[in-house]
């Protein structure tokens, strides 16, 4: 998928939050310092949430820089008309719903084929699954261009799920078999000897005890599939089935002269995403830093 | 294979649980990647139905293709900078936040929040920034004085690709330093300590003491952002398209146009293998590593 969250497969997965032991604090000066870099690193965005809500007049007749005259919230109405975000949200939305359980249940099926069954050649499937990781999309969109086109699922939201399934599918192995790895398996074997067979062991036992990993493995993936770009751009033609990152990339063209509905445009695609990074991030941050201090 | 673990189920049981994952992952990602190998051999147009098998002749043609230089040359610059800076940023920032500072969640979410936005937005947010005429940045080098700094970053060929790089760096950032930040919580503050006592400096505690407590972060930091880097597309496809003229094309874009705008599929497709291979050669130890360290 879109590469930063889906590659941060890292060692072990014990999905703890980060803690520790509480130190002294203080250090006034880092803290200043510290603080203004996060605002400069930050004042791109803070810039577009000014600029969006300021009239266009106001923007023209003062500069980007300066601090608006008055305010409106006019520019993300004429955005969300113009910009088709009705159409393209409940599109990348109706992706989500039908992607991200589907890959991450499959997912865990396999890594827990890989980490508790009797599994021949586990080693090599693990290789070439991981290996997944470094592939480029772009090397597999000609043939699923084709694919799609020969199924009939060109232009349809249904043509995408086969391609991003098979790309989350390495990083949500690699993060849930290596917890799944770490349930004890004298539980699993008590299940057994009470008679469970291996597919009750893991919708009652194996899933329950993941769902840390679960959880993590869900949100970078729907944050993955709710920004994922190539593939829908090759095979979304019709506005009423493009989603949020393609429609934005037409939406971009059209308002290259009117900076506020523009800023307003981006933050209608960027705040849901954001929304969820603000009251996620804990589990977000759990998944990508997960072991990195074991190596 | 003695691992001291009870696996339970018959060998049919566990392909069964493995079927559904392996079978999209090799339908949707092994088969095509191969497909492209073997339409990188065609001179395929990407819409007739027919076409002929042309041996190396797409990968022979590619030195003499100055635009695949450059791209090479691009991707090569793109990887290089947007390793090394995001990891030594992301590493300070790193080593400031694990000390004392107040507000540290907030400071992390703060530099992380780029990261979680779609490359698309991101393109459209600097896209903006560096409008030549409406732009926040040339704004501000008038508004401080710097006139003649102020040009259209993304419209000429000097300061492109480094405009490009730009985004990428402030949004690859926060990677690197939540991992450093997670494993620097695993270096005993003893050490720290016991330098202290025995008269070290900052310096001297950052290079013996974190520098090679971080070695595991190191290598897991630079592998991923190796292999992302060498994936790039969508950032610069939705800032310039690879202009001005070919200014920031790289293997990504140029794969894509000749594809679906020069109806040269099979040179396309070539173009993909090159830097797959490349980017698969360069991941491999990182991979191996991975399988040994869950497999064993």
């Amino acid at each position: 998928m879109t590469s930063v969250a889906p590659t941060a497969a890292l060692p072990e997965a014990t999905i703890a939050p980060a803690g520790r032991p509480p130190r002294p604090q203080g250090g006034a000066g880092t803290t200043v310092l510290m603080a203004l870099a996060a605002l400069v690193w930050i004042s791109p965005l803070v810039l577009l949430v000014i600029t969006a809500l300021r009239p266009l007049s106001d923007f023209v007749a003062n500069g980007p820089l300066s601090w608006p005259g008055s305010f409106t919230f006019g520019n993300f109405a004429d955005a969300w008309n113009i910009g088709n975000f009705a159409n393209t949200y409940r599109n990348s939305t109706i992706l989500l719903v039908l992607k991200v359980p589907l890959g991450v249940f499959i997912s865990a099926m396999l890594a827990y084929a890989l980490a508790k069954l009797r599994i021949r050649f586990g080693a090599a499937i693990m290789y070439t699954v991981f290996l997944g990781l470094t592939i480029p999309i772009y090397i597999t969109i000609v043939p699923v261009f084709v694919m799609a086109r020969s199924a009939g699922l060109t232009d349809s939201l249904i043509g995408l799920i086969g391609p991003y399934l098979a790309f989350g599918i390495p990083f949500e192995v690699l993060v849930l078999q290596s917890f799944i790895r770490q349930i004890p398996d004298e539980i699993i074997e008590a299940a057994r000897i009470d008679g469970a067979g291996a597919w009750r062991i893991f919708l009652t036992i194996v899933l329950p005890l993941s769902a840390p990993a679960l959880v993590t493995v869900l949100i970078l993936d729907a944050v993955a599939t709710w920004n994922e770009f190539l593939f829908a751009l090759i095979l979304l033609s019709s506005d009423a089935n493009k989603t949020i990152p393609v429609g934005l990339l037409n939406f971009q063209g059209q308002f290259s002269n009117n900076s506020t509905g523009l800023a307003a445009g981006i933050l209608i695609a960027v705040v849901p995403i954001l929304i969820a990074y603000t009251f996620l991030q804990r589990w977000i941050v759990g998944g990508l830093t997960a072991g990195a201090a074991k190596g | 294979m003695i691992t001291g673990r009870t696996r339970h189920g018959s060998g049919l049981v566990a392909w069964a649980f493995a079927a559904p994952a392996l079978l999209a992952y090799f339908l949707f990602l092994v088969y095509p990647a191969m497909s492209s190998l073997w339409f990188s051999f065609t001179d395929w147009d990407g819409l007739s139905a027919t076409y002929n098998v042309v041996g190396l002749d797409n990968y022979t043609n590619m030195p003499n293709d100055p635009v695949v230089i450059q791209a090479a040359i691009n991707n090569l610059i793109w990887a290089v900078v947007t390793v090394v800076v995001p990891v030594v940023l992301g590493l300070a920032l790193a080593v400031a936040l694990n000390g004392k500072v107040r507000g540290k969640p907030i400071l992390r979410l703060l530099f992380y929040t780029p990261a979680v936005l779609p490359l698309v937005a991101v393109a459209s947010i600097w896209g903006w920034l560096y409008n030549p005429q409406y732009g926040a940045i040339n704004a501000f080098l008038r508004a401080i004085g710097l006139d003649s700094l102020a040009q259209p970053w993304l419209g000429q060929d000097s300061t492109a690709l480094g405009a490009t790089m730009v985004a990428a760096i402030w949004l690859r950032v926060g990677f690197p330093m939540l991992l450093y930040l997670a494993a620097l919580q695993g270096i005993s503050q003893e050490l720290y300590e016991a330098a202290t006592v025995d008269g070290a400096g900052r310096w001297q505690q950052f290079w013996h003491i974190t520098m090679p407590g971080l070695r595991p972060a190191h290598y897991v930091v630079i592998a991923l952002s190796v292999i992302d880097s060498f994936k790039v597309f969508d950032l610069i496809y939705a800032m310039t398209y690879g202009g001005p003229g070919t200014a920031t094309q790289v293997m990504g874009t140029w794969m894509y146009f000749n594809v679906f705008q020069y109806n040269q599929a099979g040179y396309g497709t070539a173009i993909a293998v090159v830097i797959t291979v490349v980017a698969v050669a360069v991941s491999i130890p990182y991979v191996r590593s991975q399988t040994k360290e869950h497999a064993a």
